[in-house]
């Protein structure tokens, strides 16, 4: 049984060669892109449940991809990036993309991006009234963050921002996304509000806040809530 | 040179036929009076020429309304004239502008010895058509013999009319060709008679004194000879370019002495036609006696003799001696001068009868060399008489000379009513010194002349009267007088001497203070600035310096602060620049430029690096004190400003071999550091390929694992080496956010660990930290490579301490460990490219040399500093690395609703 579909769309056949031995050992079903266009026909065509992106192609921008693609579907969309291009990541992720992973990465840290895109994919089906992430409970309707069965007391603005995160699990949220849905347009680059309530939502939630394993932190990118 | 070998054409002669080449050929159609018919000569061959095929435009042409010239004209393409305002008329001039624009094969332009309407390019039209032969137009042009420079006296000799208008003789020499227009005499009176010469004011007996029979033969006599030595110059030119052998003359050298006399500019002439005659050069050379003034008449005089012998194309130098006449020798042998032509001026009274006339001792002493003696005419010896006495001191003097006599004799009158003083007239002497040597001479005679009338009058008997009654007293007065004319004399040469070693040694002190500040000056802009200061104040005009920026002249530095020059002045500067020769006022080109240019080093264009601009000051041209003083803070400038290029060209040059240095090092750093992971990694990959099965699981693993760490490794240094280059070249992309500190320690201790460190971490801070404003990214990779190297060089078993705290207003984040520490060797140098310690205990592998300085370079690009400390402080072993970043205002955070 497939695990899934997983376009790969990159114009590196070393690439290829060896993302498509370790998917196929891992249970899911690779398709091979080259180009941009090949891409968005394979999208449309057989219809992936994940597509891993390298923004770099020969015949058209990555990001001019995700724009196409993003307007009739929602395939989760993991994109490869060199690591110092930020401006790069946060485009494509405010484009729609889900998630980025660094180049050169290892193959653990690939399959566990994709799954958790995939669940990601399966999880974000409408309003779901309560909440996981991790070992913290979040209920919507009653305003209510619970760990361990124990309530966490948490300020509107926390449970706001706490809610939004985990709405999103799994999903790389850039500093401009979090702050216009919880904050409002007018203050979309105030970042420093985010790292506020983050480290407070930290010292409340993690096991420990030196090392966060609920809100992860992309630097100079974004925000991810862990699962 | 042995005999037998073959003669070489002498390179200076082609190199002049090269030369002649790329310019224009000049035609002169030189006649011995006016109405031989030169303009009808030169149309008429023009014509034939036009006919031939040659693109031919008539410039200017003066027909004077004669038929026959201008039937010639008919047919030829005429240049429109330009109305030049002059005086409140329109005069009709030639274009020159338009004629360089039409740029035609053969250009005719009459009267090549026209002087030009003010306000033209040029102020004389010889000058134009040496603008046009540069511009490669052939041009035909005409000439009276009686124009030429250097026949100017000879001509007003033999006819006795002054002729004020000349070309000088370079200007009749650079003719390629020079076509004699000839009319035997008893013809061209016949032409004047029938009324077909003419003449400008026709009725004068000026004309009438030209125009006779024997004039006319000794023109024509002039004319022929002064073609002949045309012919005879182009001959041995040819000759020597073709390197035939011929019998050369022996290379006679003349020196003339000028000096400041009416007759130095004849003196001049002279030597000019001996020297033309002979085909020799020659130096036009004055001395100048140490401590003698010479009154601004007399050096007018001595200036204008000078330019005059530079315009001719002597040598001109200017010596200084106390001896003149030996002086004069000893140039003259140190130069091989054959001869020596020296004027003889009239004796003066009083002084001059005393000393031998120079020419006299130069003839004592010139064993070898010949001298010729041009007598004075009568009139200039004159004049120069007149002159002597015209130099009086100012007003002041004379007004002190007379006071000190009034106070002299009120002070005797006092004195011989209380005591009787035997000799009341010390006090007079007194009253000759006080002048003497406030004032000079004059003021000091005037004062003994006083002297001797008030002492007669007030104190010798019968007092109040000018009559001296007793013999002996007469006596006493009179060796009084004489006694206060020398004292006056000696007192005032010695004020003389005094003030102008002061003056002549503020002029070193000046020259030396210019150069050694300009010596200190470190680029181009702020040594023109320094330099039209001095020029300003050695000087007393305004200065500007222009120089060449791409190609173009630009305004770099004024004094008085100035900004932009008309364009008047822009042309003259740029002609300067072009020419390397001076223009603009007091030159000959451009002179209406209220600016002096002179063109600031290289004798190459490519060699100049622009033009230094002095502002004329209305009437008076600079007087040769001045313009050489100028020339040498011109040249000074000039060597300040080409240093200040090679300067500038030896920062680069080592900036590149600096640059260059760093770039083999890295080379090498690469090829050691890269090819450590890559032989792991291929040695790991090739062992699981060929032995897999053969070897133990176990082992298996490890070899995969450290193809892991060595590719992970491979990444780091990439990225390191990326920063570097980035941070080098100033490209570092910042992208500035809130940072926490404590989540950046946190990650930089996760990402090691990662890797496989073993040591135990502490991460502290202090509580309530605020956020920094920071790239995020680039801090990660600060303290990473921090925390990296502690790794790498504190051992396995380390304890590494990260603590963050505000101090002074900046984060300090410190990375503490407890192993060997840094070598006090290394400890200067460790944020340096390439520094690497020694391999300690630590375990870490080799880095690139490149971490920390990578670190600071981000640090740096923040706004912030690193230090090192070894041993930690507060312990006797480890390291301590400090990161101090700026903190910025912290923004508001949001109240919370809560």
């Amino acid at each position: 049984m497939s695990a899934g579909t997983v376009l790969v769309v990159d114009d590196e056949p070393a690439i290829h060669r060896f993302m498509a031995p370790a998917l196929a050992a891992n249970g899911y079903e690779a398709l091979r892109a080259d180009t941009g266009a090949q891409a968005l026909a394979l999208v449309a065509n057989r219809q992936p449940d994940v597509v891993i992106l390298d923004l770099g192609l020969p015949d058209m921008d990555g990001k001019e991809v995700i724009r196409r693609l993003r307007e009739w579907s929602p395939v989760p969309i993991l994109v490869l990036s060199a690591r110092d291009r930020e401006v790069e990541k946060i485009e494509a992720l405010d484009l729609g993309a889900d998630d980025f992973i660094n180049k050169p990465f290892g193959m653990g840290e690939l399959m566990a991006r994709l799954r958790a895109a995939l669940r990601h994919r399966m999880q974000d089906k409408g309003e779901t009234p309560v909440l996981r992430l991790g070992g913290v409970e979040i209920d919507i309707p009653r305003h209510r963050v619970l760990r361990g069965g124990e309530e966490i007391k948490l300020t509107p603005k926390e449970f706001e921002l706490v809610a939004f995160l985990s709405r999103h699990a799994g999903k790389v949220l850039t500093h401009r996304h979090i702050l216009r849905a919880v904050w409002g347009p007018a203050h979309e680059h105030d970042t420093q509000y985010l790292r506020v309530y983050v480290g407070q939502l930290r010292a409340k939630l993690e096991a420990d806040p030196a090392n966060p394993t609920l809100i992860i932190t992309e630097p100079g990118v974004g925000y991810r809530a862990g699962e | 040179m042995s005999g037998e070998e073959a003669p070489r054409a002498d390179p200076d002669a082609l190199l002049a036929a090269a030369e002649r080449e790329a310019r224009g050929k000049l035609r002169i159609f030189l006649g011995a009076a006016p109405g031989v018919g030169k303009t009808y000569a030169m149309l008429s061959a023009a014509r034939a020429a036009q006919a031939g095929g040659r693109d031919v435009v008539v410039g200017l042409v003066e027909t004077h309304g004669r038929a026959e010239t201008e039937a010639l004209i008919a047919g030829l393409e005429l240049l429109p004239r330009k109305g030049m305002a002059y005086r409140g008329r329109l005069v009709p001039e030639f274009d020159l502008e338009a004629a360089l624009t039409r740029r035609p094969a053969l250009l005719l332009v009459d009267e090549y010895a026209h002087s030009n309407v003010e306000g033209s390019r040029h102020p004389k039209r010889w000058q134009d058509v040496q603008d046009l032969l540069a511009a490669g137009i052939d041009v035909w042009t005409t000439l009276n013999i009686q124009h030429v420079e250097s026949l100017n006296d000879v001509v007003q000799r033999i006819t006795g009319v002054r002729v004020r208008e000349t070309v000088p003789d370079a200007a009749l020499s650079k003719a390629d060709e020079i076509i004699l227009v000839d009319l035997p005499s008893d013809e061209l009176l016949k032409r004047l008679a029938d009324g077909k010469v003419y003449v400008e004011d026709t009725a004068t007996r000026a004309v009438q004194s030209f125009f006779k029979p024997s004039n006319l033969t000794a023109l024509r006599e002039l004319a022929l000879r002064r073609v002949a030595a045309q012919v005879d110059s182009d001959l041995v030119e040819r000759m020597q370019g073709a390197a035939i052998e011929g019998p050369w003359a022996a290379g006679e050298r003349l020196l003339v002495c000028v000096g400041p006399d009416m007759a130095a500019e004849r003196v001049v002439r002279e030597a000019k036609r001996l020297a033309d005659l002979m085909d020799a050069a020659w130096f036009a050379v004055t001395v100048e006696r140490p401590g003698h003034v010479m009154a601004s008449l007399d050096r007018q005089k001595l200036d204008a003799g000078l330019r005059l012998a530079e315009s001719l194309g002597a040598e001109v130098r200017s010596l200084v001696a106390a001896d003149v006449a030996a002086e004069v020798l000893r140039f003259a042998r140190f130069e091989n001068v054959t001869q020596i032509i020296i004027g003889k001026a009239r004796r003066r009274w009083p002084l001059s009868a005393l000393r031998r006339p120079l020419s006299d001792a130069l003839v004592r002493g010139s064993a070898g060399i010949a001298i010729h003696v041009v007598t004075a005419e009568a009139g200039e010896a004159r004049a120069g008489w007149r002159s002597r006495l015209a130099p009086a001191g100012p007003l002041a003097g004379y007004v002190t000379a007379g006071l000190g006599v009034a106070a002299a004799t009120l002070l005797g009158l006092v004195l011989t009513r209380f005591v009787a003083l035997p000799n009341v007239s010390m006090l007079y002497l007194l009253a000759v010194l006080l002048p003497a040597l406030l004032h000079g001479v004059w003021p000091a005679i005037l004062a003994s002349g006083l002297s001797f009338l008030a002492y007669n009058f007030f104190f010798i008997d019968p007092v109040e009267t000018f009559t001296i009654a007793r013999p002996h007293e007469l006596l006493a007065l009179l060796v009084f007088l004489i006694v206060a004319v020398i004292i006056s004399a000696i007192a005032g040469r010695a004020r003389e001497q005094a003030r102008l070693a002061a003056q002549r040694m503020r002029a070193t002190r000046r020259l030396y203070d210019f150069t050694r500040k300009l010596a200190a000056l470190p680029d181009r802009s702020s040594v023109a600035e320094a330099a039209v200061v001095e020029l300003h104040a050695a000087l007393g005009r305004a200065s500007v310096i222009l120089l060449a920026q791409e190609g173009a002249l630009a305004l770099t530095a004024a004094w008085p602060p100035e900004d932009r020059l008309d364009t008047a002045s822009m042309t003259a500067a740029g002609w300067a620049f072009d020419h390397g020769e001076a223009a603009g006022a007091g030159t000959g080109t451009l002179p209406r430029a209220p600016w002096l240019f002179l063109p600031l080093g290289g004798g190459e264009r490519g060699g100049r690096i622009g033009v230094v601009g002095i502002e004329h000051d209305g009437t008076a041209p600079l007087d040769t004190e001045s313009a050489g003083l100028l020339g040498t803070l011109a040249e000074q400038t000039a060597a300040a400003l080409l240093r200040t290029l090679l300067s500038a060209e030896v920062t680069r040059v080592r900036t590149a071999a600096e640059t260059e240095r760093v770039r083999n090092i890295l080379l090498a750093s690469i090829s050691h550091d890269f090819r450590t992971p890559l032989a792991s990694i291929l040695g790991a990959a090739t062992s699981l390929l060929d032995y897999g099965p053969g070897i133990p699981e176990e082992a298996r693993h490890d070899l995969l694992v450290q193809m892991r760490e060595e590719a992970e490794n491979l990444d780091l240094m990439v990225r390191n080496l990326l920063s570097m280059t980035r941070l080098e070249a100033g490209a570092l992309d910042m992208r500035r956010d809130w940072v926490d500190v404590v989540e950046l320690m946190n990650r930089a201790v996760a990402t090691v660990k990662k890797r496989g460190a073993t040591q135990r971490f502490v991460v502290t801070s202090a509580p309530g930290l605020p956020l920094i404003e920071a790239d995020p990214s680039l801090m990660d990779q600060a303290l990473g490579n921090v925390v990296a190297n502690a790794v790498r060089y504190a051992g396995a078993s380390a304890r590494i301490r990260l603590s963050a705290t505000v101090i002074d207003g900046q984060m300090v984040i410190a990375v503490t460990d407890d192993g060997p520490g840094i070598p006090a060797e290394t400890l200067p140098h460790v944020f340096e490219k390439f520094v690497r310690a020694p391999r300690g205990a630590g375990d870490g592998g080799d880095g690139s040399g490149l971490g920390l300085a990578i670190t600071r370079g981000i640090v740096e690009a923040h706004g912030g500093s690193v230090a090192a400390r070894s041993p930690a402080p507060g312990q006797t072993n480890g390291a301590r690395i400090a990161l101090r970043l700026p903190l910025s205002p912290q923004a508001a955070t949001p109240e919370d609703e809560a």
